[in-house]
């Protein structure tokens, strides 16, 4: 935090960061509209005093949609690094202190991944499970499956990096006393390796989530993300390209919150590699 | 080399195995069966056991991986589960050629742009022009396509209600349609290649052999063009393949925007009607052109940079 104040621009980013998902969370409390609530007086409203933002093709109000698309945006990223941390983090360390057998497996595992460009594999995998576990617990299960396989496209990265400083760490000196002085392979983990990769992890966790937003919008707009009666940020952006000459505000405020979004987590990423 | 060249090959044939096999994998655990679901509510046991005969599902999984390589190897993708017994190839060979093109163009003028720029931003670092294409090339690198998609139909629609002349907002056939597509597509490649190109040759323009060129006398062309520009575009060579991957799953979303009838298209109509073959055809056949794309890219990398060859 600290650190931080000392970049303006990470700074702000930070702060714009706080306000989105203050908006996405807190919004609904004071912009009382039922978002899925189809106004047929007003279709393709443009902002008025009722809708601030306007409606879309079906009369629904678009500040509401907004707070409930960014609220799927901000939860799949904070799965999915959760994922990345726990998973990919773990079985870097493991795959990078251990190595033999558990690093041949691991990296095998993450090289068979990564041979898919970017989210070619999740979109087959939330496209070909939509059916069954997309359908699971009133829009729960399709956030697991979203969520779960850009987790799984993801997590290989966080692997590689954490494998690479393990690997660096483990043939330090001090770890070499450590262990000369009886200490057990948890109690070096966990006093001496841990501790130094907290920064890495949490700069290339941070890194990661603007990919992740993006990820997410795209699975949206294929229709392969939150169903109705939620909704995702891509999902109103290409649904609202079918109007567009009827009312083009409809595309912005969507691609606005997502813009915004990703730029301010990529700013904040970058800021905290910086100063690390 | 030949151990260099050998080495490759065998990575290659990996990611091809990690490919089908995964593609495999998830087409073999999907939901639902497709048998009945082609049958509809006929009820027959004898017409069922044809069918999942002819379509290999009542063979062990091992079995049915095999008949899918060879099949692949051999250009059958297998069968449409929506439109029964059509050949999945059928149904994306009009669009893989666009989709092809479409990229093509699009990775074409990100390099033709994204290159000078970059370039250009190096040779006076913090000047005017290399604050403003920084931010510029952050900005477009960054904003997923699909949303500059968006700015840039807005100014269509503004340009059409204020009676100025603007290109049309989707459709295919006609060359003005190729323009907003390939715009979007090319964005973000042409960011990462032109901040690429800068820090390239930011670090290059700094190296001994440059100071060296300007001390004996040779022209700023001379010195950016036959001395720092050739190392510099060693990394950007190598950066052609991930470019590749970005065109290729930015076209799934430019295709649905723009209703350009490519594979992304095809796609995402067969994810509307559970049509798991084509789906998984397509993910094949865009993870291979990457694969490849990054095959030839590092082929080129070596013949470049003879610095690789004796490692």
């Amino acid at each position: 935090m600290r650190r931080l104040k000392k970049n303006p621009v990470a700074f702000a980013a930070l702060i714009v960061l706080a306000a989105m998902c203050v908006f996405a969370v807190l919004g609904p409390w004071l912009h009382r509209v039922d978002p899925a609530l189809q106004d047929v007086d007003n279709l393709r409203a443009f902002p008025s005093a009722l809708h601030p933002l306007g409606t879309d093709d079906r009369g629904r109000d678009t500040l509401a949609r907004l707070m409930i698309g960014l609220r799927v945006s901000l939860l799949v990223a904070v799965a999915v690094e959760a994922f990345n941390v726990v998973v990919g983090a773990g079985l870097g360390l493991a795959a990078g202190y251990f190595g033999g057998a558990v690093d041949f497996v691991v990296s095998r595992l993450a090289d068979m991944l990564f041979a898919f460009p970017g989210i070619l594999l999740a979109i087959l995998i939330s496209a070909v499970f939509g059916s069954s576990i997309g359908t699971l617990g009133d829009g729960a299960g399709r956030l697991l499956l979203v969520s779960g396989s850009l987790a799984l496209v993801g997590w290989p990265l966080m692997a590689r990096y954490v494998r690479g400083q393990t690997l660096a760490l483990r043939e330090r000196p001090w770890i070499d006393g450590s262990r000369a002085l009886g200490a057990s392979d948890v109690a070096i983990l966990l006093r001496h390796i841990l501790p130094n990769l907290g920064n890495l992890v949490i700069v290339s966790a941070t890194l990661d989530v603007a990919g992740v937003v993006v990820s997410e919008a795209t699975l949206g707009l294929l229709g392969l993300s939150a169903q109705p009666p939620q909704t995702s940020l891509g999902k109103m952006i290409v649904e609202a390209f079918g109007y567009i000459t009827l009312n083009w505000t409809q595309v912005f405020w969507p691609s606005l919150a997502l813009s915004v979004l990703v730029l301010a987590v990529s700013f904040l990423g970058d800021g905290l590699r910086e100063k690390v | 080399m030949a151990r260099f060249v050998a080495r490759r090959l065998f990575s290659l044939i990996f990611v091809l195995f990690s490919i089908t096999f995964l593609t495999f994998l998830v087409g073999y655990l999907a939901p639902g069966d497709p048998i009945q679901a082609m049958m509809g509510s006929r009820r027959d046991p004898k017409i069922y056991a044809r069918l999942q005969h002819e379509y290999g599902l009542d063979r062990p999984f091992t079995e049915q991986y095999a008949a899918y390589i060879s099949g692949v190897l051999q250009g059958d993708l297998g069968k449409s589960y929506r439109f029964a017994g059509r050949p999945v190839w059928d149904l994306i060979k009009t669009g893989a050629p666009v989709s092809a093109e479409l990229g093509l163009t699009a990775l074409g003028i990100s390099l033709l742009v994204g290159v000078p720029v970059g370039m250009l931003a190096a040779i006076r670092a913090d000047g005017l022009f290399d604050r403003l294409s920084t931010v510029g090339m952050l900005l477009i690198y960054s904003v997923p396509g699909f949303v500059i998609a968006g700015v840039l139909q807005i100014m269509q629609v503004i340009a059409y209600q204020n009676k100025l002349p603007s290109l049309p907002t989707s459709g295919w056939g006609r060359p003005e349609h190729w323009v907003l597509p390939v715009l979007v597509l090319a964005a973000a490649t042409t960011g990462y290649l032109a901040t690429l190109t800068r820090s390239s040759m930011l670090e290059v323009l700094g190296q001994d052999y440059v100071r060296t060129a300007r001390a004996k006398g040779a022209s700023q062309a001379r010195v950016m063009f036959h001395h720092a520009l050739r190392n510099a575009l060693i990394p950007i060579v190598t950066v052609l393949g991930p470019s590749v991957a970005f065109v290729v799953v930015g076209s799934f979303a430019v295709e649905n925007v723009f209703r350009v009838p490519g594979i992304g298209f095809v796609a995402v109509q067969a994810i509307g009607t559970r049509d798991y073959p084509v789906i998984q055809s397509v993910t094949l056949i865009l993870a291979a052109a990457v694969v490849v794309m990054n095959l030839i890219t590092d082929m080129a990398y070596t013949v470049l940079d003879p610095r690789i060859r004796t490692r």
